[in-house]
């Protein structure tokens, strides 16, 4: 019984812009990271909603539309044929150093997310450098009551966490930490 | 700090009607705390305690009911203090919350078994079930207190009953996937639809769709003030302004991030709104149309129902 309710759920995810049942509660989560270069140099970096390749865990990305609003992209996670993630862009400023997107289609079992929205923001920081935030808004994974412990909202608030910090971790390497 | 408002509230609501500020009661559903803020003062007063995940909240003069979705906890909490005078634990999925002060009656929705509880408003003791649409979320009792109403979001319908009576009188298809609706003073029903990005606009007594009218991405909540609808706006950061008279959009207001919860002061001037994401909520001047004022809040703001201490059903 519970795995049928599963594999419907999985199912259900499929289905590119269906307004997903969820759970009760929209969880957050906001990281940030500190650099030593220019806001200008990191966002040329990861400004690019149709490049993400300075995220370690993005093997490649596909998309269409630029970084015009309703832009697609098509993540391809780990390596060829890995599991994918859908998303669509539907804010972007190049004078904020922001964009914002939503996923249209991941399956749980690759983020146990549902209805996720997330925005990436470059800001300048007082003492020179940049800070990059990353901000995410989603429900767990298991839209009914009492989820299963894989699919709960602390579940979900890990996965999109290490997300997060996987990628800012990159990015520290790669401009190096701010002076504090 | 803290002290001069509790004692003021205390004696505003000795005096039987709280004659001066308005005090908002906003549940924060990331924080497990409900922030009290005193809009006069443009200050938050205090915080309380309220674990559980809590969503859903209904104010009225003699009490402030609140839902926590996680925990499946009904609360009536104490209006001065906060304490908890009743509580209760609900088999399903708590949600949306309306008191109907007249008759004794708190309503709450069932997320996950398409109905409507009904509770004693004094003792939070279950009293009755109301079979409703899939997945009920937002809950009104009409002005005049003819009507309940509930958004029944997985069945693209909303349930209207006889308030009185609880008698179903209508099940009428909306938009896709309502989630929050209220009455307007004149008496129509105002549903938000998060799916197709507008507001179905309900005459409860025929029960017929009158008007469909677009506005924003993901509307969440619905307000009135000085002959205008005010509509939050999820996925956009913005609240939408509708004439009553002519249904059409007079402006945008940006506001914070992910606005949800929204309700209007006791004279109509303000207009609150709950911004999920930033922890705060904005004020608008209900005739100028501008934020006039921004409050910091505990975390994850909902505000999901009549949240102002005066405002409207």
């Amino acid at each position: 019984m519970k795995r049928r309710s599963f594999l419907i759920t999985a199912a259900a995810a499929t289905l590119p812009g269906m307004a997903l049942a969820h759970g009760p509660s929209r969880q957050k989560v906001t990281l940030t990271a500190e650099v030593a270069a220019s806001p200008a140099d990191v966002w040329a970096a990861i400004g690019n909603f149709q490049d993400m390749s300075w995220h370690p865990a993005v093997f490649s990305s596909t998309g269409e539309g630029d970084n015009d609003i309703d832009a697609t992209r098509v993540l391809t996670l780990g390596a060829e044929g890995g599991p994918t993630i859908s998303e669509i862009l539907y804010k972007y400023s190049t004078e904020k150093m922001s964009y914002s997107y939503r996923i249209t289609d991941v399956l749980v079992e690759v983020l146990p997310v549902t209805n996720y929205s997330s925005h990436l923001t470059v800001k300048p920081r007082d003492d020179g450098g940049a800070q990059i935030e990353w901000r995410g808004a989603f429900y767990r994974g298991y839209p009914n009551n009492d989820p299963p412990e894989n699919l709960n909202d602390a579940a979900a608030i890990a996965a999109v966490s290490a997300v997060y910090q996987a990628g800012l971790d990159a990015l520290v390497e790669r401009f190096g930490a701010a002076a504090s | 700090m803290r002290l001069p408002l509790r004692l003021f509230l205390l004696i505003a609501l000795a005096a039987g009607s709280p004659v001066a500020g308005d005090i908002a009661f906003v549940t924060c559903q990331n924080g497990d705390e409900l922030s009290v803020l005193d809009l006069d003062r443009g200050a938050e007063v205090t915080r309380w305690s309220v674990p559980g995940k809590p969503a859903g909240v209904a104010v009225s003069p003699g009490a402030v009911f609140t839902v926590a979705a996680d925990s499946k906890t009904v609360r009536r909490h104490a209006v001065d203090s906060g304490a908890v005078l009743a509580q209760t634990t609900l088999d399903g999925g708590p949600i949306g919350v309306v008191h109907d002060a007249a008759r004794g009656r708190l309503f709450v929705s069932d997320w996950y078994n398409a109905r409507i509880w009904v509770l004693a408003d004094d003792t939070l003791a279950l009293r009755q079930e109301l079979t409703v649409g899939g997945a009920p979320a937002g809950l009104a009792v009409s002005d005049d207190g003819r009507y309940l109403a509930s958004a029944d979001r997985d069945a693209d319908q909303v349930s209207i009953f006889d308030a009185n009576t609880l008698e179903l009188l209508h099940r009428i298809d909306v938009g896709t996937r309502p989630f929050g609706l209220r009455f307007a003073p004149e008496g129509r029903l105002f549903v938000g639809n998060v799916g197709t990005d507008d507001v179905s606009v309900v005459d409860p007594e025929t029960g017929t769709v009158s008007n469909t009218v677009p506005v924003g991405a993901r509307p969440y909540g619905v307000a009135f003030a000085a002959g205008r609808a005010f509509v939050t706006n999820q996925y956009e950061d913005t609240v939408s302004v509708v004439d009553l008279t002519t249904l059409k959009t007079v402006t945008k207001i940006d506001v914070g991030e992910y606005p949800e919860g929204i309700d209007v002061t006791a004279d109509g001037s303000r207009i609150v709104v709950a911004n999920w994401f930033e922890n705060t909520v904005s004020i608008i001047d209900s005739n100028s149309l501008d934020v006039i004022e921004i409050i910091e809040t505990c975390d994850g703001p909902r505000a999901f129902g009549v949240f102002l201490l005066g405002g409207r059903k």
